[in-house]
């Protein structure tokens, strides 16, 4: 009898020689990861000590800290929290990450999307680590359990198997393929299971696309998505990892709760329409809805291939007028990159406002909308009053239909301009 | 503390499948911290007479995937304030129903529970025989059981409750 690679990972870090989906374990996580945010870490690090009476951790190696929201401050308050982060990693010797980019993106970048590792965070978009085999999983204020006790308590999920095949169609990206899983499999299709994601049409996806993809996996109820990690992604992981341990794959013969066949063939670009994640249709059915904001960035877009791909489209143009396109590479590795390769230089020409890396463009921190305004995103989620004034409106898409769709001020089909 | 049976009536159903709950306040409400504000603002948009019909111990009711999206605690803290003691639906999202469980705040997964219950029925989630029964009806429902974990939490009253209670060496 096969074991899922989850059930494998599960298993060595609960110290036992198998587990399979269902048994409750206990499990010692390799890394604890967070950003900071009001009323998560302040209080974690607060509750650590009066409740728990831990002054300092015991392993600092095993958790890492992001700031990657509030960046950069805008109030003395926000400062304060910031402040605060940085003196408890100090005080405890805890790596931080400040002003390298979006933490979920710069975990894999710095060596904690380690093959094989099992790594947690509060919020469930770590699960884009899975691209590595990595298993991540979001458990919210749970998080506080892997903090004050070496074990935490969790249920080994059972795992539904997506298998790719065919190829992609010019203009239609990981983003696509991601929001046609939610159409095709349902928002609860995967509810409190993994998302494991193989078959030959992988091929068709670059590291950068599943990490979108699995990033974004808690939108059809999984608790995480995982990939078996290629030689790729083996090539871009170990080179990198802060922890020796060897990668493990599923067995052929590993029990999945259910296995769904999608072919990338036939796939058209997406538009999810406002107000849950829910809610895909075909870009086509929505061609011409006027518009007055764009944003190309988040933990889920906002890579290379994003960046790439809206710098062909604007090239040598220019955004519609009035029309306000806001794009933030997720990480300052991916903006030297696009600097380098003179994609944001053609963004810049063509009118788009450039940010350096920030979550706040994602949840409306930053370029906030107003009532009746209506934007098209590569963020992660449209629900209300995501990105500023309940009112506003959320269309998520592709990097290259937020580009398409800056030309036109209207939404617009990349493929024309590909 | 151990969970005790809840026994109370169907306060609201919300019918909607992957329910956002963060529409319980409403999103433009859902940074307010302040209690009494937060349960002012609760069911507006469904109910406004809610607050002053519930009494304590009554219960809610979801459908399938209840609480999708990007949940938000103040929705159910108004909920609690108000003397809401528990959801039951057809189905949960895993994010909010860990985030819930972690308050102490007990759910139930329920699958057939729409067809069984009208708004103000009297039901009793019975924790040791797995089941709801309608009391105003009569009937009853398994509920699927909770898993060791989020069974000792909820006896622990939540989250620091129960990390209290198995303390190990630190990590």
């Amino acid at each position: 009898m096969g074991y899922t690679i989850t059930e494998k990972i599960l298993a060595r870090v609960s110290g036992l020689d198998h587990v399979k989906a269902g048994d409750e374990v206990m499990a010692k996580p390799d890394f604890i990861t967070a950003y900071d945010f009001p009323g998560y870490t302040d209080v974690y690090f607060k509750q650590m000590k009066e409740d728990f009476g831990i002054e300092r951790v015991a392993e600092p190696e095993r958790i890492a800290m992001f700031i990657d929201h509030m960046v950069p401050a805008a109030t003395p308050k926000e400062e304060e929290l910031h402040i605060g982060t940085r003196k408890w990693c100090a005080e405890n010797n805890v790596p931080l990450f400040e002003r390298k980019g979006i933490g979920h993106q710069v975990a894999s970048e710095v060596g904690y999307a380690v093959p094989g590792a099992f790594v947690v965070h509060f919020d469930g978009h770590i699960s884009q680590l899975g691209t590595f085999g990595t298993l991540a999983m979001g458990i919210r204020r749970n998080l506080l359990e892997a903090l004050v006790n070496e074990k935490i308590s969790i249920k080994v999920p059972h795992t539904v198997r997506v298998n790719l095949t065919g190829t992609l169609s010019k203009g239609v990206l990981a983003r696509d393929v991601f929001h046609h899983l939610v159409r095709e499999m349902g928002p609860a299709s995967c509810r409190f299971q993994v998302l494991e994601l193989g078959g030959p049409g992988l091929s068709q996806l670059t590291t950068e696309g599943l990490q979108t993809i699995t990033g974004l996996a808690m939108f059809t109820g999984a608790v995480t998505a995982i990939v078996n990690p290629d030689e790729p992604r083996l090539a871009y992981a170990l080179p990198r990892a802060r922890k020796k341990l060897d990668p493990v794959y599923s067995d052929p013969d590993a029990d999945y709760a259910k296995v769904y066949e999608i072919d990338l063939t036939a796939l058209e670009p997406l538009i999810v329409i406002p107000p849950t994640p829910a809610n895909s249709r075909n870009l086509t059915e929505f061609l011409g809805l006027e518009l007055t904001n764009g944003y190309l960035g988040s933990c889920a877009s906002g890579r290379l291939e994003d960046l790439e791909i809206a710098a062909r489209i604007l090239e040598g143009k220019q955004v519609a007028p009035g029309f306000q396109l806001n794009i933030v590479p997720t990480s300052n590795e991916i903006m030297v990159a696009a600097g380098r390769a003179g994609y944001l230089a053609t963004l810049t020409e063509a009118g788009a406002f450039v940010s350096a890396p920030s979550c706040d463009y994602c949840f409306g921190r930053m370029g906030a909308m107003s009532a009746n305004q209506r934007a098209v995103s590569t963020g992660t989620l449209n629900v209300r009053g995501r990105m500023g004034s309940p009112d506003s409106e959320i269309y998520l898409c592709s990097a290259a239909t937020v580009a398409a769709s800056a030309l036109e001020g209207k939404i617009a089909d990349p493929r024309k301009y590909l | 503390m151990a969970l005790e049976n809840l026994r109370g009536r169907v306060a609201f159903i919300f019918e909607e499948v992957n329910f956002d709950v963060d529409q319980i306040v409403g999103v433009k409400n859902i940074k307010i911290t302040d209690i009494d504000e937060l349960a002012a603002a609760a069911m507006q948009s469904y109910d406004p007479d809610f607050r002053t019909a519930v009494r304590p111990g009554d219960i809610l009711v979801g459908a399938d995937n209840f609480g999708y999206g990007h949940p938000h605690y103040p929705p159910m803290r108004a909920m609690r304030h108000i003397g809401i003691a528990g959801v039951l639906a057809e189905s949960f999202s895993p994010g909010y129903w860990r985030g819930e469980i972690s308050m102490g705040f007990p759910q139930a997964t329920c699958p057939g529970i729409l067809g069984m219950v009208e708004r103000w029925d009297e039901i009793e989630i019975d924790w040791a025989a797995n089941e709801v029964r309608n009391l105003t009806r009569g009937g009853s429902l398994p509920i699927d059981p909770l898993s060791n974990a989020d069974r000792a939490m909820l006896d622990a009253g939540g989250l620091i409750g129960y990390l209290q209670g198995k303390r190990q060496p630190a990590a």
